[in-house]
């Protein structure tokens, strides 16, 4: 793939905007939640971040740790980092743009069956207890 | 050997108007270790005894399993030293000095030394009478970069220096502590440079360690801490509480957290507690400006 080549690279961070190995998460979420990082693009060595961003190696190893717990990236042994399959911001994102469109398409059924907004609004809140019990 | 690459224990120097330590401080191997502290701590004066430039009342420092002062020239070979005070000028050149320096050790790069050169932009044919304290400053890093010391002692690396030349030697810096398995003690007043890229920090005041520890956890221990008290002697006079700001009963203290929780606070008498995060900067302003008991 050649998205695993394109050069995306992590917001500036400052040590004024709170912890930095916080700053290197976020931006990593925000990337790939915006589908810049796709799933199995390589993230940079520690040591190679920790370079760029002029930080110590501590605080990179620190935020892949806590993306690897969020289940966001993959270590794999003498490979290197990769993004993860699932259940990383991206496709959480993606899930919620879904379902505003599927409702979006539900309330014009809705609408050209003549219902009103108040018996939309009560089909919704009937459908919404369904599902959840 | 163990996993301590310096480790200082119990070192006092008295002089007729300050006195150094007792001092303990620890280095890890392989750490970039940031040592702060306001003007006329001690921090120069620590690292002047430890490259043997005058000798200890008491206390031991070892470097690398080595005794600075028994062990003196097999330690020197593996530790690079740089200070804006080393006074260069009787050698004349700068290619005169470089030569005369080069032939102390037997690793000496000489591509990378002049890879340096270019880089920081100094002139080996140079004058060594006429240079800006900015290239002095440079040329003493080259010289102890130059040999792929284990150790390196930088002493204010980047004193006198603009924000782009200080920006530069950083840099630098940062690639030559990266690439190899070294370890950095950095004294320096550039807290946000080594917030950013010192695993440890350790703060020198009054010839006193006050604090010392990982970076991030030193600063994640601390926060500035608003609240409000009728009363607030009872909450300040405490250790690791160190109040910063008072507007009638609105108070405002730099928090160890881990000393003093906010319910500690809370159970005190303080009322609309905010605590927010603070930098590396913020924790040395008020430390550094308090008082002495």
């Amino acid at each position: 793939m050649s998205e695993k080549k394109s050069a995306w690279v992590l917001p500036p961070i400052s040590v004024a905007a709170g912890p930095l190995y916080q700053q290197i998460v976020d931006g990593f979420k925000r990337g790939i939640s915006e589908g810049r990082l796709v799933e199995g693009a390589a993230l940079p060595s520690f040591r190679q971040l920790a370079g760029d961003l002029m930080v110590s190696v501590i605080t990179v190893k620190r935020a892949y740790e806590e993306l690897e717990r969020d289940g966001i990236i993959l270590r794999r042994q003498g490979l290197g980092t990769f993004v993860a399959r699932n259940g990383d911001d991206r496709s959480r994102q993606i899930k919620a743009e879904r379902a505003e469109e599927l409702m979006r398409a539900a309330v014009r059924e809705a609408r050209e069956a003549g219902l009103a907004e108040k018996e939309i609004a009560d089909l919704f809140h009937r459908v919404n207890t369904k599902e959840k019990s | 050997m163990n996993d301590n690459a310096i480790e200082i224990r119990g070192l006092k120097k008295s002089f007729a108007r300050f006195q150094l330590g007792p001092l303990d401080l620890t280095v890890p191997q392989g750490a970039i270790y940031g040592l702060i502290g306001p003007n006329a701590a001690g921090k120069t004066t620590m690292l002047d005894l430890l490259m043997g430039m005058g000798d200890p009342d008491a206390g031991s420092i070892t470097v690398l399993g080595l005794d600075h002062r028994r062990d003196e020239v097999a330690m020197k070979r593996q530790v690079g030293y740089a200070s804006p005070e080393t006074d260069y000028r009787s050698w004349v050149k700068v290619k005169k000095l470089i030569q005369f320096v080069r032939g102390f050790y037997p690793t000496w790069d000489e591509s990378y030394c002049q890879k340096l050169l270019r880089d920081f932009r100094v002139n080996p044919a140079d004058s060594l009478t006429t240079l800006s304290l900015g290239t002095r400053v440079k040329l003493g890093l080259i010289l102890a970069l130059a040999w792929h010391p284990k150790v390196l002692i930088l002493d204010e690396p980047t004193v006198g220096l603009d924000a782009v030349s200080k920006k530069q030697i950083f840099a630098e810096l940062f690639a030559a502590m990266n690439q190899e398995e070294r370890t950095v003690i950095i004294s320096s007043h550039g807290l946000s440079e080594l917030e950013r890229f010192a695993d440890c920090i350790g703060m020198i005041k009054d010839g006193r360690l006050l604090l010392e520890g990982a970076t991030d956890e030193i600063v994640e221990r601390y926060k500035m801490v608003d609240f409000v008290a009728e009363n607030e002697t009872v909450l300040v006079r405490r250790e690791g509480i160190c109040l910063q700001k008072r507007e009638g009963d609105h108070c405002r203290a730099l928090v160890d957290i881990q000393r003093n929780g906010l319910e500690s606070l809370a159970a005190r008498g303080a009322r609309q507690i905010l605590a927010t995060p603070v930098t590396l900067e913020d924790i040395f302003v008020a430390l550094a400006g308090e008082a002495n008991p």
